[in-house]
């Protein structure tokens, strides 16, 4: 398994499309300055005011920058053909796989992790002591959430890895991730109550507030999980889609 | 050794390996020919375990490829010279195979210059024209040093000089006493490297035997191909 682990990692690191992934999801850190410098200059000019979290209003910038990254690193192998040479090394489909999960995991983890922190910390650090909404918690507090974030970033990485490997496709792939964080919630959010905070409530992107004890949004109030359980079924994704593109990766020709 | 058990697959309504038997054995080159859609490249990815057979078998050295713990060592192949990322550079290429299969870097510079893409391995394989992928594809094949190797068209592309190298890699693998399957379309190159020749048509065994055997009746082996094959040039018919 560590031979085709390290495999993985050095497929990963020696295309260019992996630095793109990356590269965009920490554009989030500069916007994020932006951002945060522009408030500032409204609460200089007005005293105060209420604006939204730098790491949470870009969050969706790094959820589909890596979730491309984990659709990449399958459905770019069958593209191309690659997929058939891997598979001659590494004959054991669940393994290849495994293998790209656990490294597409720990990369998109550790990316967005480093990327969600420096924001949410460098705005707090330009903000200062100016009221500005999202800094009136402690630097410490405001903690988990990041890194609950951070973790809907990797598990969506693996659920577009899986979900390519399920439809060999990359437009399919993007398209199924892109579903699951921002049509489905959607739709979830204009059922009748209290349907729509039910059904929102197992929505990806919400998993986030649940898991670490927030409300879902003004309107949905909040969701029915306690953080436990949210936890399960944001792991509960990755799974699933895991588990679909692995039987179909096992018993298609490839 | 390769070993062909009453191998049979079908895609849809198409019957591309019919109930094909055959064995290529050490110590020599076996030429595989046929016409175009005949079932080659369909029978050496069932080889490969690629493709799953819908009846039979296709075993390598006794066993099951996928049965193959670091299988680069027993097998190597090279069936899509295209099928490469193309921008990863032909070093990393062949570096991401390698440490799949425990090989180490040195193994990797030695096959890199065997084939004589030592000068751009760090260039995007992407970029390279097709004789040089031809040539990146058997530096794969050869990277584990295995005894059984099977080569789907490697001629295709290669410059007069390549197709010359080819043949003398081919007769030198074969006398190392390994096992060597190719496929070619040009018969007069084929008569110059194999020993052996296994033809199929539609998807059957048509002959298998050794060019002296073929060429005896005829004036040469692509008169015999095709006097053997007349009958089964028929592209992509449902049968
Ligand atoms: N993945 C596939 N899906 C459907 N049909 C296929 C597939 N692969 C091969 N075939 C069909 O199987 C038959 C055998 O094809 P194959 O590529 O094995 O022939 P070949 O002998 O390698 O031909 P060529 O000399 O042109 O390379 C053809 O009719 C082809 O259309
Ligand atoms: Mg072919």
């Amino acid at each position: 398994m560590r031979a085709v682990l390290a495999s993985e990692w050095l497929k990963l690191r020696s295309v260019g499309s992996t630095g793109y992934a990356v590269g965009a999801a920490a554009l989030t850190i500069v916007l994020g300055i932006v951002w945060t410098l522009y408030v500032v200059s409204l609460a200089d000019a007005r005293g105060s005011i209420r604006a939204a979290a730098p790491e949470e209003g870009f969050l969706p910038l790094v959820q589909v920058s890596l979730a491309v990254l984990g659709v990449l690193a399958i459905t770019s192998e069958q593209a191309d053909g690659m997929l058939r040479t891997s598979l001659a090394a590494v004959p054991r489909r669940g393994r290849l796989l495994f293998a790209k999960a656990a490294v597409v995991g720990g990369v998109t983890l550790a990316a967005s992790a480093a990327v969600l922190i420096a924001t949410y910390t460098i705005s707090r650090l330009i903000a200062g002591d100016r009221a500005l909404g999202f800094n009136d918690i402690g630097l410490l507090d405001g903690l988990p959430t990041v890194l609950a974030s951070a973790l809907s970033v990797a598990v969506l990485a693996l659920v577009g890895l899986g979900l390519g490997a399920a439809t060999r496709s990359t437009a399919a792939g993007i398209f199924s991730v892109v579903s699951l964080l921002f049509v489905l919630p959607s739709v979830a959010a204009y059922l009748p109550a209290p349907w729509n905070t039910r059904v929102a409530s197992i929505m990806l992107p919400n998993l986030v507030p649940q898991i670490a004890g927030d409300r879902l949004s003004r309107r949905l109030g909040d969701g029915v999980l306690p953080p436990w359980a949210a936890l399960l079924v944001l792991i509960a994704y990755g799974a699933a889609a895991l588990l679909a593109g692995y039987l179909v990766l096992r018993r298609r020709d490839a | 050794m390769i070993e062909l058990r009453q191998l049979t697959k079908r895609y849809g309504d198409t019957l591309a390996v019919d109930e094909l038997s055959f064995r290529v054995e050490p110590g020599h080159v076996t030429g595989f020919l046929g016409p175009n859609g005949a079932g080659k490249s369909t029978s050496m990815r069932l080889v490969l375990g690629l493709d799953a057979p819908t009846s039979g078998q296709a075993l390598v050295n006794g066993g099951r490829y996928a049965d193959l713990r670091r299988p680069l060592h027993e097998v190597g192949a090279l069936l899509d010279a295209g099928a490469v990322h193309p921008g990863r550079s032909a070093y990393n290429h062949l570096m991401c195979l390698a440490l799949s299969n425990d090989i180490g870097a040195r193994r990797v510079a030695q096959v890199l210059e065997l084939v004589g893409l030592s000068g751009v391995a760090r260039k995007k394989a992407g970029g390279f024209s097709l004789g040089m992928k031809q040539r990146l594809g058997i530096a794969a094949a050869l990277l584990g040093d295995p005894g059984v190797l099977m080569f789907d068209e490697p001629v295709n592309g290669l410059d007069p000089d390549g197709v010359r190298w080819i043949r003398g890699l081919m007769r030198g693998l074969a006398e190392e006493g390994r096992t060597v399957l190719l496929s070619s379309h040009l018969m007069s190159e084929m008569a110059l490297t194999a020993d052996r020749i296994v033809i199929v048509g539609r998807g059957r065994l048509v002959a298998d035997a050794t060019v002296a055997e073929l060429t005896a009746g005829y004036p040469s082996l692509e008169e015999a191909y095709m006097a053997l094959t007349a009958s089964s040039v028929e592209y992509g018919a449902a049968r």
